[in-house]
């Protein structure tokens, strides 16, 4: 290795790397995981740092260890694209999105001005431009933001600028408190956004839901009435489409209506459900989605692109440059040669950032519109036959009677548990059975699942199962999904 | 010419990989076992359309399938290491085959289908979008504070797509999680803390990393905070210099403390922060009834790698009791390096350190680290407890789950490239890196230095950033026109756009303050050589001369 420290043309020989790492990709099924093999191989974190050789060490190591290595991150990471992972909102990952993804990286392109980007800032333009239309926004502007927490941010940023649109210079300090509302089935990112952007977490109100998990339109107008009294300025209301583990809808109508009355800014959390839109069967869940202010949608949860690819969108064309813009002289030189408009990272509140619309671009290419539908309808249409398979199985309880998206949340309750009186110590029974099934599943490998409570509905640890587009769910996956929670859970407590 | 012998090698292995490998196998032997091991296989109207008994996936599913996609994905990768990675890289090509927008859009077809396009045609596209690109990995990009595609990064970074993992608890991201500790940990000690503690994260981006900075700072000033928001507190004042980077202002706006509330320090004619003027503006905040709580040093400017004098600032901000972050997104890869790390002398004094690894040392985009000297502040100011995803009834240590201490939730695992590139280099190969592009950026000033019609905007830079005026013949003894500035301003655009143009190479310029555009020069690749320094430096004459 005597040109160690090198890069550049000089890498040829040692970039057998790349084609011995796509070898290793196949011959260890990453991107195609049987459904013999486990979800994953888990060992506690100490006895993993012990398998793992982590430590950076002053020599490079040799190739054929590098290899290795390669081999043991595989081994012991989580197989996130197998068909048995329905542990998150994101999973397999589709093989157009991967090329595009290979792809960017290959070029390394950082996309904030046309110069150094000129293909990608028209790529991320020709994706903004076709999901603004069908999101109802024909005039309006949009960016691709590292993750559906930023984007969310994005929105209250927006509404920030536009009820005090000297905050950006002058900063909060001697306004009245901002207010802002989210369901309490909200993402927690809301408050987390609230934190960061100086108008804290306990001006975040938590909206009432519905029984289904749906924000109250009756409840947020108390609220809202309720903050002016208080002498407060509420500036904000983030809806949300497919809540994160109900998968509830909000009525955005009824939400826009309200909104318009008070002149707040429409924020709509569709980093989940937003993936609805694409199909003529389901987009229904999102109506009155036009009517937003601004949208977060996430293509890397149910369309299975690569992560990150989450969008942020916006109707008002121009905002987000007033709003966020730097002007740096050393980057958006105003005296270049061409049409500076398409120098666009000024907009966004990264200085570099990586190019995730060519991975979604790529897909829509390789699938086209149609093909997104067909993937969509198949993962709802097995998310119903898992819900009605469940009905029907002693021992299974769902939390609601009806979803709305892909999410199915429900108890299991262990034969020893069943027909007893479900007093207290009988829920204090309940809590404990999801968290041990977990337990016994990524031990054995043959699944992951979510679990969690709602506390504020009185809710115990419940299963919450989802399926996304990839991938594509078979109703033998779906059987799967019960059994292997019935079989790890037949002896318990 | 060592591309080409480079592309040979990789085909045929890929070719072996063809022959003997898992793409041979069947998708029906894979899925064969399931088939009987749950006999109520019911198929899905849905997606099943061609085989009743056996598993096919439709044309528009996200499963890869040998049979559909191997050849494509094969040929997809074959391109691209050809073309984006190899071809990309040989001197002999150009940075970049410029279009304007307009003719762009017409040479490429971006609009999104209803219906599917082949295989061939993606093929197409990908080529015409690599054709078009501008080669980040080319020696003679020198444009950003980025380049080079190194091979081992790349390869992490493609193995961390493949995996798709998110990086925000222990139960999904097992391995990443402990490799993001091990290798902050390692930063940590290399920046001085004492034996590696504090804490970190991986960020997207260093704007991000300074906005942390910032929010770790007013946390730690005012806890209350993150609870009750700006509204009933005194004005926040922080500082950094006039050279420091846009992002400052960008997060001092975003965080809700306004950007007139970052007071900017002079810099001195070297570009580094004025420590008397810093304290002048400290005094001025309090007597305006401000509440003075952060200064952001900057370890290697973005336009002249200037280097901020941390110990006197260090020594400030503990008279005033004050957090000192420190900028180093560019220059903290001198770090790694025992001739360079002297820049940086002080950083240890730090309450918190940006990082980048994708600047200087040449880690995939994105690859930013944000580091502490403290323990739990991170994590007191930015979680929320999530119940559906930071369960504390695991049935493991769930202080591994580290994901609630970001603002982000889902993450990427930006942390394998750059893990894979110090394992592949070890922490010598990484500072002979350092050590090479430093010598490069020296002899480069050195030869600029000799020749007529070059003038300095720093007579020594201190990074990698050598910034000069190119002055054409015509504009040479003339320096006294009254007009002079301002004809010089207008030199390096055209030049910008004459390079650009031919392809030739790409190198930024710049105002600032008061000073005409100027050229910046900024190096990372440690694949050049002298050689092409006296290539950068006499493209310059051949394509200025004339103005």
């Amino acid at each position: 290795m005597a040109d160690q420290g090198r890069n550049g043309e000089k890498c040829g020989p040692r970039a057998i790397i790349l084609a011995r790492l796509l070898r290793l990709l196949c011959e260890e099924g990453i991107l195609e995981p049987s459904r013999k093999s486990p979800v994953v191989r888990f060992q506690h974190p100490d006895k993993l740092q012990e398998i793992l050789s982590l430590e950076p060490e002053a020599q490079g190591v040799h190739m054929n260890e590098i290899l290795h290595l390669c081999h043991d991150i595989v081994k012991y990471s989580v197989q996130t694209c197998h068909p048995h992972f329905k542990n998150q909102l994101y999973g397999g990952i589709d093989p157009y999105g991967l090329a595009g993804a290979w792809l960017a990286e290959a070029l390394n392109t950082n996309i904030h001005t046309y110069e150094v980007a000129p293909v990608f800032v028209l790529v991320e333009c020709a994706v903004l431009r076709h999901v603004l239309n069908i999101a109802g926004f024909p005039n309006g502007d949009g960016i691709f933001a590292p993750g559906g927490s930023m984007s969310n941010m994005y929105g209250m940023v927006l509404a920030r600028y536009k009820a005090v649109p000297d905050s950006k210079m002058k900063g909060l300090s001697g306004l009245p408190p901002l207010v802002a509302f989210t369901s309490e089935d909200g993402h927690y990112s809301v408050k987390k956004a609230a934190h960061w952007l100086g108008i804290g977490t306990e001006n975040v109100v938590a909206v009432k839901t519905d029984s289904h998990g749906r924000m109250m339109p009756s409840r947020l107008t108390c609220c809202i009435q309720q903050a002016i009294a208080e002498g407060k300025k509420p500036f904000f209301v983030s809806a949300t489409a497919g809540t994160t583990v109900l998968g509830a809808f909000d009525p955005l109508e009824q939400i826009a209506d309200i909104c318009h009355q008070y002149g707040l800014w429409l924020h709509v959390d569709a980093c989940w459900g937003g993936t609805l839109m694409l199909s003529k069967k389901h987009c229904h869940c999102l109506k009155g989605l036009e009517r937003a202010d601004s949208v977060a949608w996430n293509p890397h949860k149910m369309l299975g692109a690569p992560l990150q690819c989450a969008l942020f969108l916006t109707k008002e064309k121009g905002l987000m440059h007033h709003c966020n813009s730097a002007s740096a002289s050393y980057l958006f030189q105003q005296d270049k040669f061409y049409d500076v408009s398409f120098d666009t990272g000024d907009k966004s509140v990264q200085c570099g950032r990586k190019v995730d619309a060519f991975k979604l671009w790529l897909m829509w290419k390789a699938h086209g519109s149609n093909g997104f539908e067909s993937l969509i309808n198949n993962a709802m249409d097995a998310s119903r036959y898992f819900k009605e398979a469940i009905q029907v199985q002693p021992g299974f309880r769902l939390v609601l009677d009806e979803f709305e998206c892909t999410n199915v949340c429900f108890w299991f309750i262990p034969p020893s548990l069943r027909g007893q009186e479900e007093n207290d110590e009988w829920w204090n029974k309940i809590h404990t059975v999801a968290p041990k099934i977990k337990e016994r599943l990524i031990l054995s490998g043959t699944l992951m699942i979510g679990y969690q409570p709602l506390p504020h509905k009185g809710l115990r640890n419940f299963f919450r199962f989802v399926t996304s587009c990839h991938p594509p769910p078979t109703y033998a996956d779906m059987d799967h999904v019960w059994q292997e929670i019935e079989r790890l859970g037949a002896d318990l407590w | 010419m060592p591309a080409s012998s480079g592309i040979i090698t990789l085909t045929q292995s890929l070719e072996n990989l063809n022959g003997k490998h898992g793409i041979s196998g069947s998708y029906e032997d894979m899925t064969a076992g399931v088939n009987v091991a749950v006999p109520s296989l019911s198929p899905s109207p849905g997606y099943v359309t061609e085989k009743k008994s056996t598993r096919s996936v439709a044309w528009f599913a996200s499963l890869p399938d040998r049979q559909r996609h191997s050849q494509f994905l094969k040929e997809a990768v074959d391109l691209m290491l050809d073309k984006a990675v190899f071809d990309a890289a040989s001197r002999t090509n150009r940075v970049v085959e410029w279009r304007s927008p307009e003719e762009l859009k017409k040479l490429i077809d971006l609009d999104l289908p209803a219906d599917r396009v082949s295989h061939d045609r993606l093929l197409q596209l990908l080529k015409d979008i690599i054709q078009y690109s501008v080669k980040t990995g080319h020696p003679y990009f020198v444009n950003q504070l980025f380049s080079s595609v190194d091979p081992y990064g790349l390869v992490g970074q493609w193995l961390g797509d493949a995996l798709n993992p998110s990086v925000y608890t222990y139960e999904v991201s097992p391995v990443f999680t402990l490799m993001e500790e091990t290798v902050l940990c390692e930063m940590r000690r290399i920046v001085g803390f004492p034996e590696g503690r504090g804490d970190g994260i991986f960020c997207p981006g260093g704007s991000i990393a300074n906005g942390y900075a910032i929010s770790c700072a007013r946390y730690n000033f005012v806890p209350d905070v993150k609870k009750r928001g700006l509204h009933g507190l005194p004005r926040l004042v922080l500082f950094t210099s006039e050279d420091a980077h846009y992002s400052i202002k960008k997060m001092a706006s975003l965080l809700g403390l306004g950007s007139d509330n970052v007071y900017l320090i002079h810099c001195n004619s070297k570009g580094k922060m004025d420590v008397q003027h810093l304290e002048q503006e400290i005094q001025r905040a309090l007597e305006e009834g401000a509440a003075p709580f952060m200064v952001s040093a900057t370890a290697g400017t973005t336009v002249l790698g200037a280097f901020d004098p941390i110990p006197k600032i260090a020594d400030i901000c503990s008279k005033y009791k004050m957090w000192l972050h420190v900028d180093a997104a560019w220059g903290g890869g001198a770090l790694v390096s025992k001739k360079h790390k002297h820049l940086l002398e002080g950083i240890e004094k730090a309450d918190s350190v940006t990082w980048n690894p994708h600047k200087l040392l040449t880690a995939p985009q994105q690859c930013s680290t944000f580091l502490l000297r403290h323990e739990g502040v991170l994590s007191a100011c930015h979680s929320a407890s999530a119940q559906y995803l930071f369960q504390k009834d695991k049935f493991y240590d769930t202080q591994y789950d580290t994901g609630d201490k970001h603002i982000q939730c889902g993450r990427r695992a930006d942390v394998l490239k750059f893990w894979f590139m110090w394992k592949a280099k070890g922490t010598v190969g990484l500072e002979e890196h350092i050590d090479t592009v430093f010598d490069n950026a020296a002899y480069f000033t050195k030869q600029i230095k000799k020749r007529e019609g070059f003038r300095m905007v720093l007579q020594e830079p201190e990074c990698t950033n050598v910034c000069f005026w190119y002055i054409p013949p015509s504009l040479r003894g003339h320096e006294d026109q009254s007009d002079f500035s301002e004809r010089l301003h207008k030199v390096a655009p055209r030049i910008k756009e004459r390079m650009i143009k031919e392809g030739s190479m790409m190198v930024t310029y710049q105002p600032l303050r008061d000073q005409p555009n100027f050229f910046r020069l900024v190096l990372q690749n440690s694949g050049l050589d002298w050689a092409d320094m006296d290539y950068f430096v006499q493209e310059f004459e051949r394509l200025g001369s004339d103005l």
